[in-house]
């Protein structure tokens, strides 16, 4: 029986669904509080998104499917600041930021390395020399030991994958 | 109403317009070409938008771009990144795993020395550094270079940009090697750029020998000399530009300099494209501006010059008549 897409129907389906939602979370995370949390996301994107399903299989499965993305966002999100914090660490001049700062740069990081982890590896190089360091296309050429018309490809092969992941976001919240 | 999602044809033309536009970005032609295809459709500026979008993800990791850098190289290189592994595992045939992972890793390695070789500075930066020899080096914008200060000779590789270099006294002779060829100097102080496949040399203080890497042509220039190199042969020598050298201070010396030359000249410290309107193209420019912030040096020339600046979208900047 169709459900209308209504966002008042997420309370239905939350009522229905959180329960296993949070628990095949905590499974994957091991961890009840970061799975509470996680849980709490999956019905946030729901909510930003209302659906009409026509099974109760139909919800589960885009459920887990969100779901899984929510992990990979998480676990993304956790290397990233490993990353990040590490190499802090390293630096002689030691200094934490502030917490704004910190949230602003991990956020601006963890998307763009969602953007990078779609690239081939060079692509993914060329694209991060160019875009963060400005480098010229002549400097990436030598750097990578390619010609600048292969900078060229390469740069728009990465635009094009990152213009895909922005259609996709725009698409997930019109 | 929101604009539809741009198709993927749409996409691909948006990205390939990213590309090349940031590979010629003085290239009038191009620009115009460009805005003729934005104008065409909402979808074509729509994918732009998303183009815009793409690279302002950047923008928050431009306050410390050393930092950003190395976390998403250390992100490139980690393992855990699953996906990547698999897609490198794809193109290695199926019978070989061990063997191409062990390749991955070489590859990977030689990679990442490339990735942090040497003295490298982004856009707008100018480093200036002390070598244990005494020797001192500026790097100018976007420029990447290794140094090897060896037993038996010190050489400075430059792959990107311009050094200007005072050697200090030392036995061990000093070679820099560009794409072009090779230069030597004896006892001196001069600067190296490298663009559009030559390479460029001011001498201000003793003299520089230089070597095409094709003919082995050599010729020796002396202060106050300038010239330039390829592969196969040198140019003829002009007088050293003495304002050339300020960038080391963080200055542009502009002595009767032509508008359409200074905006090339401040467009290399600065992200984005950064254009000049033919008709204000020919105006001469005077004086002394800021490079370590080209916002500041574009608001003086405003000041002093019948022209204002335009910012059409981030990233993307016009000089125009006022």
């Amino acid at each position: 029986m169709p459900q209308s897409p209504d966002p008042s129907n997420v309370g239905w389906l939350y009522q229905e669904h959180h329960g296993w939602v949070r628990a095949w979370l905590h499974k994957k995370l091991g961890n009840s509080s970061d799975a509470a949390e996680l849980a709490h996301d999956v019905f946030v994107r729901l909510l930003s998104k209302p659906k009409a399903f026509n099974s109760e299989g139909h919800a589960r499965a885009y459920l887990s499917a969100i779901s899984r993305h929510v992990c990979v966002d998480f676990w993304r999100r956790q290397r990233v600041e490993r990353a990040w914090l590490e190499v802090l660490a390293s630096r002689p001049e030691h200094c934490m930021p502030s917490e704004e700062h910190r949230a602003m740069v991990l956020e601006a990081l963890q998307q763009v390395q969602a953007m990078l982890e779609r690239l081939p590896p060079n692509v993914a190089e060329a694209f991060m020399l160019a875009q963060l360091q400005g480098m010229s296309y002549q400097a990436i050429a030598a750097h990578l030991g390619v010609s600048p018309r292969t900078v060229t490809h390469y740069m728009s092969k990465a635009m094009f994958q990152c213009l895909l992941l922005e259609a996709e976001l725009d698409e997930a919240l019109s | 109403m929101p604009a539809p999602t741009p198709d993927h044809q749409t996409l691909q033309e948006a990205a390939d317009w990213f590309a090349r536009l940031s590979s010629e970005p003085h290239d009038l032609a191009q620009q115009h070409a460009w805005q003729q295809w934005l104008a065409q459709s909402d979808s074509h500026r729509q994918a732009w938008r998303y183009v815009e979008r793409v690279s302002q993800r950047f923008a928050p990791l431009q306050g410390d771009i050393d930092t950003a850098s190395q976390t998403l190289q250390a992100l490139h290189h980690t393992p855990s990144s699953r996906r990547q592994v698999l897609r490198t595992l794809s193109v290695i045939s199926g019978g070989l795993l061990l063997g191409g992972l062990a390749w991955r890793h070489d590859a990977l390695t030689e990679q990442l020395l490339a990735w942090q070789a040497g003295y490298r500075t982004g856009t707008g930066d100018i480093l200036e550094r002390t070598l244990a020899d005494g020797s001192r080096i500026w790097l100018n914008s976007a420029t990447a270079l290794d140094l090897d200060l060896g037993p038996s000779q010190r050489s400075l590789r430059l792959y990107a940009g311009e050094v200007l270099i005072a050697t200090g006294p030392d036995p061990r002779p000093f070679v820099v090697h560009t794409a072009q060829g090779n230069l030597t100097p004896l006892g001196t102080r001069f600067s190296v750029r490298e663009r559009a496949a030559r390479t460029q040399l001011n001498v201000y203080e003793g003299a520089v020998q230089v070597r095409c890497s094709a003919t082995h042509h050599t010729r020796v220039a002396k202060a106050g000399e300038r010239l330039s190199f390829d592969q196969q042969s040198v140019s003829a020598s002009e007088p050293a530009l003495a304002g050339r050298e300020a960038w080391s201070k963080g200055v542009l010396l502009a002595e009767d300099m032509s508008l359409s030359q200074f905006i090339e000249e401040l467009a290399a410290y600065r992200r984005g494209h950064l254009g000049v309107d033919p008709e204000v193209a020919h105006l001469r420019v005077m004086g002394t501006f800021p490079l370590r912030d080209t916002d500041q040096a574009l608001a003086m020339l405003a000041g002093v010059l019948p022209i204002r600046v335009e910012q059409t979208f981030p990233g993307w900047t016009t000089v125009k008549p006022r």
